[in-house]
């Protein structure tokens, strides 16, 4: 071994180091050059230094006030973040409510409407000698359309009621069913479709006790 | 067990970064001592070795996310956000002698609290100030390793793991880490000369 090798290895020599094949040659080299045997030497007084500086400071700690300043540095983040979290949560719960809020809303405006509407053709449900009637009406295509706006339930026995006519008194009214051209209606202060007036339908008419009609059903589809 | 550890420490981890408190503060236990104490080695302040350990676990209560289990052990995540913040520290002051000892205890009053043998007591103390003033004027590269291999006693593979560089390496850096202290401390004079070079 040179004393450049010692230098490199032969430093790590301890007295309870093994016998490897390097340790015997630094040892060797060790007795032979007086350079690195006080090399050695003062080599290990250094490292009992440093391992004595190191026992030294083996226990230090940082003082407990570093634990305390980060937990309170933990506890505001979190609280922050959580409070942020809660403050998110909120406002979306806002937002869906007033989205749910202007829906519903609507609906309620849209259904209003539609009420006000039929409230305003009158919307008359007969019963009586109108359920005596063997035929009952169905409201569906082109008839219907000549209805207008005027809702006529599906149901048996739903009369519109024709412009301008108070409802009758069900006790009193009479059903009547007679055959009329499509132009007809118009009379009676129904739209009509012209394109289709000449054609020939059944209706239904609900007469008072004075003898007018009061309102009208379309049993039957007559195209 | 190392693997062991390493899973309870990202399990720590995961829940002090859902606002786990004890989490948190078992992990501040289980890693602050080494790390304030390659601080207190390095730097030689204790002042600056708390501030560091501060700053270290701030990193986990800020970012915890920045710590990659696939990359290593936490331990060897936070010795290296540690050298950073050590090397900053460094560059802020690149020469900062503390007054006090490495236990916060005044210098002046150590030298009073042995009766025993004061006149040994207190050359061997000042020598041993030597050394610790020799460690800390040392360039920061081998300082890691005389810190790390000879203060904290690890292993080389250890030490290599902790500064993230081939074992070789730390080999050679303790080797002129030693040299340079051998010859701070003038301990090279006494030394006779070679005989032959090739020797």
């Amino acid at each position: 071994m040179t004393c450049e090798e010692f230098a490199i290895a032969g430093l790590e020599l301890r007295a309870s180091a093994d016998n490897g094949p390097l340790q015997q040659a630094a040892r060797e080299h060790l007795r032979d050059c007086p350079h690195c045997a006080a090399l050695h030497e003062n080599w290990r007084a250094l490292r009992d230094h440093l391992h004595a500086l190191g026992v030294e400071s083996r226990d230090a700690e940082p003082a407990s006030r570093v634990e305390m300043r980060l937990l309170q540095e933990f506890r505001t983040k979190h609280r922050t973040v959580r409070t942020r979290r809660t403050a998110a949560v909120a406002v979306w719960a806002l937002a869906a409510a007033a989205v749910l809020l202007g829906t519903v809303s609507w609906i309620n405006w849209r259904r209003q409407e539609a009420t006000t509407a039929a409230r305003s053709h009158g919307l008359v449900k007969a019963t009586g000698t109108a359920q005596s009637n063997p035929n009952p009406p169905s409201v569906t295509g082109p008839a219907a359309m000549e209805l207008g706006d005027v809702v006529v339930a599906a149901n048996s026995g739903d009369f519109a009621i024709l412009p301008g006519s108070i409802p009758p008194s069900l006790g009193d009214a009479t059903v009547v069913r007679v055959q009329m051209q499509r132009s007809a209606l118009s009379a009676l202060g129904l739209t009509v479709n012209e394109e289709h007036g000449a054609d020939w339908i059944q209706v239904d008419l609900l007469v008072g006790d004075e003898g007018l009609p009061q309102a009208v059903r379309l049993p039957q589809s007559t195209d | 067990m190392q693997i062991d550890l390493q899973e309870r420490d990202d399990v720590l981890l995961r829940r002090s970064a859902k606002g786990d408190e004890d989490a948190f503060a078992e992990l501040y236990r289980r890693h602050h001592a080494p790390i304030y104490r390659f601080a207190l080695r390095m730097t030689g302040n204790r002042w600056a070795a708390e501030e560091i350990v501060q700053e270290v676990f701030m990193t986990l209560v800020r970012e915890p996310r920045k710590y990659d289990p696939q990359r290593g052990a936490l331990a060897a995540f936070l010795y290296g956000v540690a050298r950073n913040r050590v090397m900053k520290h460094l560059e802020r002051l690149p020469r900062e002698l503390s007054l006090e000892n490495a236990d916060g205890t005044p210098r002046s009053q150590a030298f009073t609290t042995d009766p025993v043998t004061p006149a040994h007591w207190a050359e061997l103390r000042e020598r041993r100030e030597q050394v610790r003033s020799a460690v800390l004027e040392l360039p920061v590269e081998f300082r890691e390793a005389i810190v790390l291999c000879e203060l904290e006693e690890m292993s080389y593979e250890e030490a290599a793991r902790t500064l993230d560089c081939p074992v070789g390496t730390i080999r050679s850096r303790l080797h002129r880490g030693r040299a340079l202290l051998l010859a701070k401390l003038e301990m090279l004079r006494q030394v006779p000369k070679r005989a032959n070079a090739g020797h």
